[in-house]
């Protein structure tokens, strides 16, 4: 019985959900950023999510998760999930939770806005600026949110049964 | 004589059965966002049988039977993990598991009664 493996769980998810909220303010706060350190504009960053805890190969996660913008599965990612899930039945030693396989920027093209005296106008007078609609990355945060809000609460109910667990010996 | 009696192996058992259950929630919970996750649950009544039938041959209790949930709505990235019914099992599994340790506390507690029954 491994009472505490679940709170690995749960935890791996809170820190999930904390990464890709904190991915949707660095997209928000970077969102009229038209110059990063490599000279280009600031693309948008979204994460990619992988059930078990990241001890599968890095070929296999960069298989999975290195398409740009890619969210749907893939036949190996299918079967890695029913492997992870038969480890569940009662070995103890897997802690199935979930972790972020790749942070990946988006391949969309960006906007271009008319404004010659701009700095970084190019030669037509065009500025790039990263294509980053709010609304969606409000809509992300909410559901990173929610999601760290239900794992928080799967943690406070493994913590309230290890406590009423001690009181049998009381 | 037997501190431990065929009543309180049987609730033992209930409590792990109890903690499996609360594990696969909580699996189930972690991985709501993640593409392509499909809900794992367990029959509770069929695994339940099968351990209070097995609870006097002292063997320890089988791994249950895990499966993929159906009936469950896929939502667009492939996964089709729901956060109330997750939340729902998970009061539901965290008042099971009180009700059996209030059970096995009852049990211990009567034998200590047995033991300083002198005492009173």
């Amino acid at each position: 019985m491994n009472l505490f493996g679940m709170i690995d769980q749960s935890g791996s998810a809170m820190q999930a959900e904390r990464m890709r909220a904190e991915v949707v303010a660095a997209n928000m706060a970077n969102a009229e950023t038209t110059r990063t350190p490599n000279g280009t504009p600031y693309r948008r960053q979204h994460v990619v999510f992988a059930a078990g805890n990241g001890d599968s190969s890095f070929a296999e996660q960069f298989g999975q998760a290195g398409q740009l913008g890619q969210a749907f599965p893939t036949q190996q990612t299918a079967l890695n999930l029913q492997s992870v899930a038969g480890d569940l039945s009662g070995s103890g030693t897997v802690a199935p939770g979930v972790h972020i396989a790749a942070v990946v920027q988006d391949s969309a093209p960006p906007l271009k806005r008319y404004d010659p005296s701009h700095p970084d106008a190019d030669a037509e007078g065009y500025v790039s600026y990263p294509d980053i609609n709010p609304l969606t990355e409000m809509v992300d945060l909410m559901g990173a949110t929610r999601a760290y809000g239900l794992n928080g609460s799967a943690v406070q109910a493994e913590k309230s049964m290890i406590a009423s667990a001690l009181e049998i010996g009381k | 004589m037997e501190i431990a009696t065929r009543l309180s192996n049987e609730i033992a058992r209930y409590l792990d059965l109890n903690t499996r259950e609360i594990q696969l929630t909580a699996a189930n919970m972690a991985n709501i966002d993640t593409p392509g996750y499909r809900a794992v649950g367990m029959d509770f009544e069929a695994e339940m049988r099968q351990a209070m039938a097995g609870v006097d041959g002292n063997d320890t209790l089988a791994a249950p039977q895990v499966f993929q949930v159906d009936g469950l709505i896929v939502r667009p990235d492939g996964n089709d993990v729901s956060m109330d019914r997750e939340s729902l099992n998970l009061a539901q599994a965290q008042l099971k598991f009180k009700v059996g340790a209030a059970l096995l506390k009852s049990q211990y507690s009567e034998t200590m009664n047995a033991i300083h029954a002198d005492a009173k």
